[in-house]
Parts: C-alpha cells; structure tokens; sequence
C-alpha cells in the first residue's frame, strides 16, 4: 500500500459521509427551492417577497440579530478582556462560569428563562417591587424576552472568540502604554480593542448566524404572534407541510447570512492581513 | 494589570463580573429551584423542598424512553465521529493528498452552515428516499455535524506534535499500521478526547435536527422537554432538565481530570 492509499483510506468515509449526508441534502433542498408542479419556479421566493407579513418577519429577525450580536460585543468584550488579565484560579472558575451554560440544552435555558420571565417570574416581580414595571407588566411574548435569552445563550461563543485573542495580546503593550501616560481606559481602548479587533469580528459572525438561525429560543419566548424567520421555517415544515416554500425560506435566510458575513470576514481578512 | 487600576475602576469590574455571572447562571439555577419544589405549579422560589418530580420522572414512559432514545444516538455519534473525523485529521495533517487546504475546509463547513438549513435539507432528502426518518438519521445527521469539532480538535492537537516521530519509527522498521497505531494515534489522544467529549455533548442536547426529524416513537430528551414547555409544563420538566445539568457539569469535571477546562475552551 502507497501513503497516497493509506490516506485516502483515512479519508474516504468522512468524505462519503460528508458528500452523502451533507451535500446532497443541500442540493436537494436547493431543488426544492426552485420546484413547482411545472418544473422551475420561482413563485416560492415571489410569494415570500411579495408578502409584507413575511419581509417583517425578515425584518424583525435581521433586527434583533444585530441587537443581540451588539450586546454580545458588550458584554463579552470586557468579560473576556478580565478573564485573560486575572489570576490563574479565577480564570479557571470564569471559564466554567462560560463553559457550563454553554455546554447546557439550549431548550434547558430557554426553560430557565420561560420560569424567570413568566408573569409571576421573578423579574417582572422585582421590576414591579422597584415600582420600574405596572401590575399586569409581562415580559414573556416579547421581542425583549427573546433577546435576554439568545444574549444568554450566544454570550460564551463571543466571549471564547474574544478571548482566544486577548490572550494573545503581549501585557506589556498595555504597559508600555501607561507608562506613557494613558490611563487604564485609554490604554484599553486604543491599544487592546483595535488587537482585539479579529476576535470581536469572529465572534460577531458566529453570533449573528446563530442568532438569525435559531427557532428554539424565540418559539418558546416570543410565542406565536411574534415569528422570526427560522420559526416561520419550521412552522412550514410541520405545520402547513409546505415544503418547497420552506426550503425557499432557508435559502432567503442563508442568502442573507451570507450578505452579511461575506463582507465583513473581507475586513477582518483584510485587517489580519495588513 | 488589573491591580494597577483605581478602587471605583476595580469594583465596577467586580460589579461587571458579579453580574454576568448571576445573567449566565440564572436559567440554570432557576431550573434546579423548580425541581426540587413540592407545587404542583412552576414556582421559584420554591416554597416546600420534595423530590416528588423527580420520582415522576423515574415513572414516566416518555421521559424514560427519550433518554434511553438520546443516549444511544449519542454514544453512535460519539464513537462514529470520533473515528471518522480523527481518521480525516490525521490525513488532512500530512498534506499528502492534492487539495489539502481545501479538504480541511470541506471538512469544516458543517460548522459554519446553519443546523437549521442542514435539518430541513436532510429531511427532505431522507423522506425522499428511505421514507420515514428513523434513529439512524439522528445517528447519521449527528454525526455530521459533530465531526468539524472532531476534526478541529485533532487537528489542533496533531499541529503540536513532533512530524519526525513517525519517520523515525519507519526507520525504525515500523510497517504501516504500526506507525499509525502506535505512533500517530497516541499523539492524537488529547484531541480524540475533546472531540468525543464535544460530539456526545451536543448530540445529547441537540435540539434543531431532533425537532426536525422526529416522529412518534423517536423523541429524543431536548424534543421531549420542548413538547412539553410548549404545551403543557409542569415541575417534572424542570427535574428532567436538572438531570441534564448534573450529566453537563460532570463531563466539565472529567474534561477537567483528563485535559483541562482551559485547554478545552481554547478549542
């Protein structure tokens, strides 16, 4: 046997599978897409297009995936930027606090906070006790209920993105800069966040497509009334058993992932580069 | 770098930590409160301590049955991913075929395709050919998607280790398969491990694909606690979902003993 042949035989099944069981689904579902009872149609997109309840519902979903991915930047900017700069036992308690909820079902969380959220949750009650909120405040079937928990459940895939960077970045940059007189926020901003850059950009793709993908979470806590787009997806599959219209949503929402991420990976790409 | 900064500076990250911390672990402490209350209704926080709900679970046909369904995909996809996808990394490694770059990418693109798409895709696919989904399309779609993790951390793995070795167990006089089994694949032990661990993990609670291609009698555990919150929740999903979290935070502990929770986040 050659190393040529021993590779390929390495290979081979992951291929297989990859080509079996992954490719050709796409292709089918790309088919489908564009299948009438005639032969190629493109009446499944038109009539998504055409509609103004599906382009809110487009609208809606590419709104609160940039919002969701905003706040994940906030957040996990300076939670990454700490768990890199501090001890080594508090790192390791802070990777688990990141770790455990990510390693959690996300249908487990979304419980968590159909349970906070609730109308005699323990938010909406605090809210109401701090005289923030009136007595028949609710969160739950809101837009802002499905922030909080995809913000939780896309948090750690920021976070480790951003932090896989700042480990990287050499503290005595930092240092040199406040020995020169920047103060601590100031060296933070004009000399971490522009190296963290790459990580905020890889973490804002990841978050973003999951975001714009995901059904779980806004099912449970938007409820009906309010759909995003991979909602709408499923409610095609297996509620109005509309197939074809179903695959031509998900080539809308890939379509529109790919709008976005390609041009942004060009400026991280062009960023790391120079 | 953090103590050369001022007091307010230094308690506003303390603030910041404490915070995030309560936001990340709010669903999950919740969830444990509820299922280990004695109401008959979702309460937190819970009035009266029982482990009731849990001995409603031990006693349900459902819960039972889709743990039972969801363990054995997971352990299929564990031990199929991970000797798929180590097998692919250890030839992506070596370079030696032609389209090597864009192999590992193939390789990858799971990762980077929404599970939702692929879900839909697969559905689709399998209806049109074999007829009505079955656990082999959860073994088959999980392991799909569970093999970029594998591959990544073998890969990762395989980048740090020493190329000559293999060189020189040929000189060695080594045939082949010894080389690969007894050089090779010890070196990719750390990141077979991690990619095992990662693969049974999200085969286990992977919801997206399990929605999708379920059917009466192939109801994984994250499909049977979606059912119920969306029609009719009760403190026994809570006790379900704690049991869920117990399995998460001791695969963290063994990650932990075998490789390191920080090396593992890395990854």
């Amino acid at each position: 046997m050659s190393d040529r042949a021993e590779n390929t035989l390495l290979l081979l099944p992951g291929l297989l599978l990859l080509a079996l069981a992954f490719f050709v689904p796409i292709a089918q579902m790309l088919v489908l897409s564009v299948s009438g009872e005639t032969g190629f149609t493109l009446e499944h997109f038109a009539r998504f297009l055409g509609d103004p309840y599906y382009l809110n519902v487009l609208w809606r979903t590419v709104r609160l995936s940039v919002l969701i991915t905003l706040i994940c930047v906030a957040i996990g900017f300076p939670l990454a930027y700490i768990m890199a700069r501090v001890g080594p036992r508090l790192r390791l308690w802070l990777i688990v606090l990141v770790i455990l909820p990510l390693m959690t079902s996300v249908v487990v969380r979304t419980f968590g906070w159909m349970v906070l959220l609730s109308r005699s949750g323990l938010v909406p009650d605090i809210l109401r006790d701090l005289g923030l909120a009136g007595r028949n405040f609710s969160i739950m079937q809101t837009e802002a209920a499905i922030v909080i928990g995809m913000v939780q459940v896309l948090l750690p895939f920021m976070t480790l993105s951003i932090l896989g960077v700042v480990t990287r970045i050499d503290p005595r940059l930092e240092e040199a800069a406040r020995t020169m007189g920047c103060s601590f926020l100031k060296s933070l901003r004009t000399v971490v966040l522009p190296l963290a850059v790459p990580g905020i950009i890889a973490g804002s793709l990841l978050v973003f497509t999951l975001s714009a993908s995901s059904f779980v979470t806004p099912n449970l806590l938007g409820g009906a009334r309010i759909q995003v787009l991979a909602a709408s997806i499923y409610r095609s599959v297996t509620q109005t058993l509309d197939w074809p219209f179903a695959a031509a949503q998900a080539v809308i929402l890939f379509v529109g992932v790919l709008l976005i991420l390609v041009p942004y990976a060009r400026l991280a790409g062009g960023r790391s580069n120079g | 770098m953090v103590r050369s900064i001022s007091l307010p500076l230094r308690l506003a990250t303390i603030v910041f930590v404490v915070l995030t911390a309560v936001f990340l672990l709010a669903p999950l402490v919740v969830v444990i409160g509820v299922s280990v209350s004695e109401s008959q209704f979702i309460a937190f926080p819970p009035k009266d301590f029982s482990l009731r709900w849990y001995e409603a679970v031990i006693g349900s046909d459902a819960f039972v049955d889709a743990a039972w369904i969801s363990l054995r995909v997971a352990v299929l996809v564990t031990l199929t991913s991970t000797l798929i996808g180590g097998a692919a990394a250890i030839a992506i490694h070596r370079r030696a075929l032609p389209f090597s770059g864009a192999l590992a990418t193939v390789f990858l693109s799971p990762l980077v395709l929404p599970t939702i798409i692929y879900a839909i895709g697969m559905l689709m696919l399998w209806s049109a050919i074999f007829g009505p989904v079955s656990i082999v399309t959860l073994w088959i779609s999980h392991t799909v998607i569970t093999l970029p993790y594998v591959v990544r951390t073998t890969l990762a793995v395989l980048s740090e280790s020493n190329p000559f070795l293999e060189e020189a167990a040929q000189t060695m006089g080594a045939n082949r398969f010894q080389r690969l089994w007894l050089v090779v694949v010890p070196q990719c032990r750390p990141g077979l491990i991690a990619g095992a661990f990662f693969a049974f993990n999200i085969s286990f609670d992977e919801a997206v694909l399990a929605l999708f291609l379920r059917k009466p009698g192939l109801t994984t555990l994250p499909v049977q606690i979606y059912g119920q919150l969306e029609f009719s929740p009760d403190p026994s999903v809570a006790a379900v979902s704690t049991i869920m979290i117990a399995l998460t935070v001791t695969l963290i502990l063994i990650i932990d003993r075998l490789l390191g929770v920080q090396k593992f986040a890395s990854s």
